[in-house]
């Protein structure tokens, strides 16, 4: 298969990276947080395509049908449940840290240092 | 025996979400009694699983999805051998002291802290007795937002929000990495079982760009757990604001916990298809793990915050813990073992001694305590005893593990290993010392010029006081983190322990094919005199330079502008900035990996 979904996947992790690494609003930062996790999903989706294959559910489907591979579906399903817990930590310290300081900026609120 | 393996997980998992549910009605006291009794019941029975591993790894299949004997394994299993089981033990152990430390210590909403540390150390212990490396690595997520939780604990004050903001992205994509590497190894091999992807991988032999990268990126993950340089600035921020006993949770296993990860990865993984290349990726890691154990050692003589000061303590230490996973001997790994026993023990107890700080004087600051602590003298005991563990006085705390790297290290040819060592501990246990002298001895000068100042932390209420049981356990550990060092037993324990780690053969016929290994050779460990002359150059060295530098203010005033100068970068470089860190982050997975990548092939 085409080596580009893979390529994708490396992109969006390195977009995210960048995002965090050059921002100035904690909000953002836990948004690229979200958008570095995206290319986790990606790779593990790509890893599991088949070509001609279908949704693994065999409901109505016969059990000699090619499918997709479930096992990085469900990964990435688990993975989703971890993001949406960190998302939601980092977006209330964001918020609680606005209520504090009154600012997102993290050169401005960094205390501890040296 | 087997069936208790995971109660030793669904004990604190259960009563955590039991008090999480009914937390709200139930005294404090109820809740309490509850975290004590889920912490102290997994740990018998972590040290009855322990008693009968010996040698053995025992394995659990959930669900009785045992594979057959050779046959593809569908289910998850654990997988528990003697060193990971111990390490589980440990886990176990330090939460339980530290939550009778914080029976008094914590504030109100007391319940969610006792939920918060029991789902912290579950995950801990299921982290370390788990066999498939997807479940590895949702305990390990499980274990990190729990930590992120609780190092901003203190949610009316500014930078613990800061400390655990960092903490949580910089731990965040560094469980990104881990997984991007699970995801390679599983699109290579089709499984998720530590043994089946490593008899997979060794049987295939091809040593690609998938398997160097899957490498890459699971060994710089978990670096970032054990805050290994340049991957370490979020450890500092996070530990200056947890309070007092999270941190022993933090410092005593969580950046262990690491290391362990890399161990446990390599030995089962790829130490079959990745074995010709022991040289170079023995000397990548030893090279960063020097890095950190003096860098971390630098920074700690520039603290006066004195969690943060034992943070950069923390970092010191675990590059010596790296270094002795890095040898890639099953003796130097033992070493490595003993090591986060002894340091683990002493480390809690100086974090403790912090807390005991905090609730008497309602100060953190080495400067504005100068000499207050005169009448803490319980508190100043188990400082001292503490940071002489720390300092590897011959037959006493880290000892035996620093003799056990040593000793490797030199059969292996690097003569520059206990150099390195003796550099970072007497480097961190003498800015502990000199912490301690000024603190509860006022001794030195009340100025000095190379410390940096940190914001403050609000003390616990008085009406919380509890002093007694907070100095019985604390006094406890700092006694243990000595005696660790004179049970010669350990030592040889841990280097059987050690062989069956090692051994990937072992582990892969016990878990796949239900073939109990063959026993260890019974470990012998003697002292060599090269370890007990570095004992004794640490011992004299930590105590001089700890003296030395209560007295930096007398210093000529161009010498110690010329030093503060020095260590401008340094402290720059340690902005406090997110995204500073991530870049580091990054940087540092650039360079190991493409070592890797240039060094394997």
């Amino acid at each position: 298969m085409s080596v580009l979904p893979y390529l994708l996947a490396v992109w969006i992790f390195l977009v995210g990276l960048y995002g965090i690494v050059s921002s100035r609003n904690l909000i953002h930062i836990a948004v690229c947080v979200s958008v570095c996790q995206s290319g986790t999903y990606v790779l593990l989706l790509a890893i599991g395509y088949r070509k001609h294959g279908t949704a693994p559910v065999f409901g109505d489907i016969p059990t000699s049908r090619k499918v997709v591979d479930p096992v990085v579906q469900s990964l990435t399903l688990t993975d989703i449940v971890v993001a949406v817990a960190v998302s939601a930590l980092l977006l209330a310290l964001a918020l609680k840290t606005f209520e504090h300081q009154g600012s997102l900026d993290p050169h401005e609120v960094a205390e501890l240092k040296g | 025996m087997t069936p208790l393996v995971p109660l030793v997980a669904a004990i604190p998992l259960l009563a955590a979400t039991l008090v999480a549910f009914t937390g709200k009605w139930i005294p404090a006291v109820a809740a309490d009694v509850a975290g004590f009794a889920a912490a102290g019941v997994p740990a018998v029975l972590a040290a009855i699983v322990l008693g009968r591993t010996g040698g053995h790894i025992l394995s659990y299949w959930f669900g009785g999805w045992r594979p057959r004997a050779g046959s593809f394994p569908v289910g998850i299993g654990w997988a528990v051998d003697s060193l990971g089981a111990s390490f589980a033990l440990f886990v176990l152990v330090l939460l339980l002291a530290a939550l009778v430390y914080s029976w008094r210590y914590m504030e109100d909403e007391r319940y969610l802290y006792v939920v918060l540390m029991l789902a912290f150390g579950a995950a801990m212990a299921s982290f370390v007795l788990s066999g498939d490396i997807f479940n590895m690595f949702v305990f390990f997520e499980l274990m990190s937002v729990s930590a992120f939780a609780l190092t901003a604990y203190k949610i009316e004050e500014a930078s613990p929000l800061q400390g655990s903001f960092n903490f949580a992205v910089a731990n965040t994509i560094g469980a990104f990495l881990v997984l991007l590497g699970i995801a390679l190894l599983y699109g290579r091999t089709g499984a998720l079982n530590l043994a089946e992807i490593g008899r997979r991988l060794t049987f295939d032999g091809r040593h690609d760009g998938v398997v160097v990268a899957a490498f890459a990126l699971i060994t710089c993950g978990f670096l970032v757990k054990a805050a290994i340089v340049p991957f370490h600035f979020w450890l500092a921020d996070a530990h200056a604001v947890a309070p007092a006993p999270v941190c022993v949770l933090f410092s005593g296993v969580m950046v262990e916990l690491g290391i362990f990860a890399v161990a446990r990865i390599f030995w089962t993984v790829f130490a079959g298809v990745l074995g010709a290349f022991e040289h170079p990726i023995r000397d990548v890691l030893l090279g960063v793990g020097a890095v950190t154990a003096i860098l971390g050692a630098l920074m700690c003589g520039l603290q006066r915050h004195v969690k943060r000061l034992l943070a950069y303590s923390t970092i010191a230490h675990a590059g010596c813990f790296l270094i002795g996973v890095a040898l890639l001997t099953p003796d130097a790994l033992a070493g490595a073992a003993v090591y986060v026993l002894a340091h683990g023990l002493a480390k809690s107890a100086l974090f403790l001694v912090g807390g005991v700080l905090l609730v008497t004087r309602g100060n953190i600051d080495e400067l504005q305590l100068f000499g207050l602590g005169r009448r803490l003298r319980p508190a100043a005991v188990a400082w001292f005893v503490a940071a002489l563990a720390l300092a590897s006085p011959p037959f006493l705390g880290t000892f035996t593990a620093h003799a056990l790297i040593d000793d490797a290290a030199s059969v292996e040819g690097y003569w520059w290993v206990p150099l390195v060592v003796a550099i970072a501990t007497i480097g961190s246990t003498a800015a502990i010392l000199r912490a301690g002298l000024r603190i509860f001895l006022g001794v030195g000068d009340r100025e000095d010029p190379l410390l940096s100042e940190q914001p403050s932390e609000s003390p616990p209420p008085e009406e919380h006081r509890e002093l007694g049981v907070m100095y019985a356990v604390t006094l406890l550990l700092a006694f243990a983190g000595l005696a660790a060092g004179a049970w010669t037993g350990l030592a040889a324990k841990a280097m059987e322990a050690a062989q069956t780690f090692t051994d990937q053969l072992a582990y892969l016929h016990a878990v796949l094919d239900h073939r109990a290994p063959a026993p260890p050779p019974p470990g012998e460990w003697r002292t060599t005199t090269a370890s007990f002359v570095w004992a004794v150059v640490t011992l004299v060295g930590s105590i001089a330079l700890g003296f030395a530098s209560t007295v930096r203010d007398r210093l000529p005033r161009s010498v110690s502008d010329g030093l503060a100068r020095a260590f401008m970068p340094l402290r720059a470089v340690h902005s406090g900035h997110i995204g500073d860190y991530v870049a580091w982050l990054t940087f540092g997975t650039a360079v190991i990996g493409g070592l890797f990548a240039v060094t394997i092939r």
